[in-house]
């Protein structure tokens, strides 16, 4: 059972984090104090791959005494992601890659070919202009070196590249035998846009400039109000006001990407292969926090379908609620709630961008705060959650299913659908956010089901 | 009722008064209530704003006790013993009667609205059980539900016009349950029109617009419930709809007059409309229907084995019976010593939570969309922080044993007794000092239940309790080292 049928990487999908400071992230764990289960969860460190910066090589796996996000310098440590092979060896066995079972396919490490290939799009996204496309491949590549992920664009000034991280196989030892790959993300720099003729005065914002302006339309551009390609809400880049209420692009780009990991290799004469997916997005300066609504959530009803199932257990609909309220607690302790529901702060009306000014700009509905301004006191409202969280913690059913906003109500823009749960939030689809459909039944299951239940029959199915 | 009010009221229930000494019921002149032609006669001692004031404060205490014994009915439902098949139903009823309490309580502060735009103090009193009131509708009983209960409630919300075979069967189980039933609650409320809108009575002047600012706002109370439009909305339970929670401002004699008209509507079918869902009384019969459909085997199972009145065991091994009409209530003392400290912290709780309606009221909301913000929204979140907190105690309180080393005996329930006073300090200073006192008594009694059952070291409620008081012990210190109230 050692011949090698087909290759996977996991993860699948792989989430970087950009950062400038040489030495990556170290690993920890996210969990709820059990002695203080209102506070922010608890991040501990846990054992941490130490890569040989020359030979590329894990040479530990020590846990750290502590965890710090920045180099000491005001750099942040990127999240540098392992994406780890695994082979099927039969229909139900995977397990990892390693020298041990190459060398029964009569294999060596350098038979692995690795391929990274990354793009960022987002200056397309904006312009619809296929010469705006910024991407990145190493090529296939078997050795431990770190490979380079240099953006090109063929709207770059000449010789220019959007340095988008690197890509690196780690070296397999016999103490560390698995076949994996490293990704470490970019630095998470802003960079700009000029005419090679231009004589241009430093901008504190950008570290080079990459960008010609007169390839392309980057900088100066302005979305067309009305374009149903746009994003909702539209002008979100960085710009300033030009005519005609026009919001105009300074031509800025970051160095954010996604892409596919390849691996390929060839056994007994068969070439398998398998790919994974990596991102990198913007470091977490509230780690110990997850957001009410995350790619994971997606992937969750993805799998399950929308609706609880009879494979959903009382107990498991109970732990997403109180999911649901921990994350929603830890999410209001970031907000400026006041701010936020359109409150007159300082005795500025319209302080800031929030759902108050969109259903207003969108619709022309009356410019009203969302809950009564009264409520929305920062710490009061961290309380009432905490609070809520506390109660559900006893056993109670949860009672709040009903003022869960449904997907079909993110554009009910009355008082009550406004003020509906998550309250405050845009979501993807430029309108008041909701929880999946899924989040949303599981609660409203433990809501119907709870009272029925003892403390020795939690794990009772529906 | 205490019989400082109860020696009022002939001028509203003249045949409480038909057998006394010819001095009261020489007092009866109003005729009985209901007759809302007849002229509303001011009795000794009162001016009509005054009388106005008094008639509130026995309106809040019927709203207040109305929601206290829905609520325990409708925590007394589930368990383990329903059966499969009706679960989805015993579901859906405990749903409608919470929704029907959560009314109630808009209703209890609608009362406060009205008493503050008179200038009158408000009240969030009520008599402790046992309570045989002759103003109310039935004997003030902490009951389980059953058909007997239910019969009651019914009633108590039934229309004037009322009648046929069924109502003769229900008004026959709810008087043999409960004594024999007027529903004087809608007719007090036509009783405090037929005042309200007669300028010879009170003035345009006695409603003071400028107390608003003090006053409950649906926008501040109504949370996600429906604003005038109950039935638009799926609730927590497939085809049971959000309830309708109204608070009204009152600024006016005619917002004043449309407050009551609607909160009495909302108890009372006012036409008798079958197809009508939104009336409380409708909502009671359609569950009431359903029940009685049952086998009686079944229907004792809809409910826990819970006691009634379960009272805290200051009264230890004493049973009280008070003769109400013809109908005895009794208390069930709460003997064992684990289960009375779980009812006395639901007591504390019940109390911080009025304390916290009360405190509310002190504190003017935002005069503009938010500028400066006083504690008045941290009040209400607490306020609702405590009906979850009393949500999650009660739910313990039906799985414990009323008595100890009983196997098989009843469980407890939630108590709701009184406090010894609602009266607030005349500072808010005070009222805060008083705000730490209880939550400084609230960790007491987590610590005492901690060292009476050494596994609630480990319960995921008392610990998150604990922690959320002393959350809130931090922010009444900020605030009382006046750095301002929440920030």
């Amino acid at each position: 059972m050692t011949t090698i049928k087909e290759l996977r990487v996991l993860p699948p999908l792989a989430i970087g984090r950009l950062g400038a400071a040489t030495e990556p992230m170290d690993n920890y764990t996210c969990e709820v104090d059990p002695e203080q289960p209102l506070a922010p969860r608890r991040l501990r460190p846990a054992p941490t791959f130490r890569v040989d910066p020359d030979s590329g090589a894990i040479t530990g796996a020590d846990t750290p005494d502590e965890l710090r996000f920045t180099d000491g310098n005001g750099r942040v440590r990127p999240v540098a992601p392992f994406l780890e092979v695994w082979a099927l060896t039969s229909d139900d066995v995977l397990q990892p890659l390693t020298l041990d079972l190459l060398s029964a396919n009569d294999l060596t490490p350098d038979a692995v070919r690795w391929r990274v290939e990354v793009g960022n799009h987002k200056i397309q996204r904006r312009t619809y202009d296929d010469l705006d496309k910024i991407d990145a491949d190493t090529g296939w590549f078997s050795d431990h070196a770190p490979h380079a992920l240099m953006g090109r664009c063929p709207h770059f000034l000449d010789d220019r590249f959007l340095p988008l991280g690197h890509a690196r196989y780690v070296k397999p030892t016999p103490e560390f035998p698995g076949i994996r790959l490293r990704f470490t993300p970019a630095a998470g720099y802003v960079y700009g846009s000029r005419r090679p003729t231009d004589d241009i005065e430093d901008d504190p914002n950008v570290v080079d400039y990459l960008y010609d302006a007169a390839k392309g339309t980057w900088r100066g551009h302005a979305d067309r109000a009305g374009d149903p390609r746009l994003t909702i809400p539209a002008n979100i880049y960085a710009g300033d006001d030009g005519p005609k209420g026009t919001w105009v692009s300074r031509g800025y780009l970051d160095d954010e990407c996604d892409g596919l990991v390849r691996v390929q290799l060839e056994v007994g004469g068969q070439e398998l292969t398998a790919f994974g997916r990596i991102g990198a997005g913007p470091p977490a300066y509230a780690p110990d926090s997850i957001p009410i609504r995350t790619i994971a959530d997606e992937l969750d009803q993805a799998l399950h379908g929308p609706s609880a199932s009879d494979q959903d257990t009382l107990e498991h609909a109970r732990d997403v609620a109180e999911e649901v309220l921990r994350r929603a607690t830890e999410t209001v302790r970031l907000m400026n709630t006041e701010v936020m529901n359109g409150n007159t702060v300082d005795g500025r009306v319209d302080a800031a961008s929030t759902m108050v000014r969109q259903d207003t700009a969108d619709t022309g509905r009356l410019y009203e705060p969302i809950v009564a301004p009264s409520l929305v006191d920062s710490a009061a409202v961290l309380a009432l959650h905490q609070n809520v969280l506390a109660a559900l913690r006893s056993g109670t059913a949860p009672w709040f299913a009903d003022v869960l906003r449904d997907h079909d109500e993110v554009g009910d823009l009355t008082a009550k659908g406004r003020r509906k749960m998550p309250a405050l939030m845009r979501g993807a689809d430029g309108r008041h956010l909701a929880l999946t459909r899924r989040q949303v039944e599981l609660v409203r299951l433990a809501a119907r089901q709870e009272i029925f239940r003892q403390d020795d029959e939690s794990g009772e199915t529906r | 009722m205490r019989s400082r009010v109860h020696r009022h009221l002939a001028s509203v229930v003249p045949e409480l008064f038909e057998d006394h000494t010819p001095v009261m019921s020489a007092l009866s002149v109003a005729g009985s209530l209901g007759a809302e032609e007849q002229r509303p006669v001011l009795p000794p001692e009162f001016n009509w704003r005054d009388y106005t004031i008094m008639l509130l404060h026995v309106a809040a205490e019927i709203e207040h006790s109305l929601m206290v014994q829905y609520l325990f009915a409708a925590y007394s439902m589930g368990g383990p013993q329903v059966p499969d098949e009706l679960r989805e139903d015993v579901r859906g009823w405990q749903e409608v009667i919470l929704g029907i309490a959560k009314e109630e309580m808009g209703h209890l502060v609608t009362v406060q609205n009205l008493l503050t735009a008179l200038g009158g103090p408000m009240n969030l009193d009520r008599e402790d059980y046992p309570w045989g009131s002759d103003f109310y509708p039935f004997a003030f009983n902490l009951r389980p539900l059953s058909a007997k209960s239910l019969a009651t409630y019914v009633v108590a919300e039934s229309p004037e016009t009322w009648s046929g075979p069924e109502a003769d069967a229900i008004k026959a189980v709810a008087a043999e349950t409960a004594g024999h039933y007027v529903n004087r609650v809608g007719a007090l409320y036509g009783r405090v029109d037929a005042i309200l809108k007669n300028r010879d009575f009170l003035p345009d002047e006695a409603f003071h617009e400028d107390t608003l600012p003090y006053q409950a706002s649906w926008d501040e109370w109504g949370r996600g419930y429906a604003r005038g439009e109950r039935g638009q909305e799926a609730g927590n339970v497939p085809d049971v709809k959000s309830p309708e929670l109204l608070v009204f401002g009152v600024f006016s004699r005619d917002s004043a007059r449309k407050a009551l008209h609607e909160i009495g509507e909302q108890g009372e079918a006012p036409d008798l409309d079958e197809q009508d869902e939104t009336s409380h009384f409708n909502r009671f019969l359609g569950i009431y229907r359903a029940l009685t459909e049952l086998p009686p085997d079944q229907q004792a199972l809809v409910a826990r084995p819970i006691a009634q009145n379960p009272v805290t065991a200051h009264r230890l091994n004493e049973s009280t019976a008070v003769g109400y009409a013809s109908v005895e209530v009794t208390t069930s003392p709460i003997t064992d010593p684990v289960t009375a400290l779980w009812a006395h912290l639901f007591n504390l709780r019940y109390r911080m939570l009025l304390t916290d309606v009360a405190h509310a009221f002190r504190l003017a909301g935002p005069m503009d969309n938010g500028g400066v913000l006083t504690g008045r929204g941290a009040l209400v979140h607490r306020a609702f922080a405590e009906m979850y907190n009393l949500r999650a105690v009660a739910g313990r309180l039906v799985e414990l044993p009323l008595e100890k080393d009983v196997p098989g005996g009843q469980s407890a329930g939630p108590p709701f007794e009184m406090p010894y006073s609602l009266e607030l300090p005349h500072h808010d200073h005070d009222c805060w000092l008083l705000q730490r006192d209880l939550v400084q008594a609230s960790r007491l009694l987590v610590e005492q239940l901690s060292e009476a059952d050494p596994s609630y070291a480990q319960d995921p409620y008392l610990i998150a309790l604990r922690e959320s008081d002393r959350r809130a012990l931090d922010q009444i210190e900020h605030i009382l080292g006046r750095k301002g109230c929440t920030r």
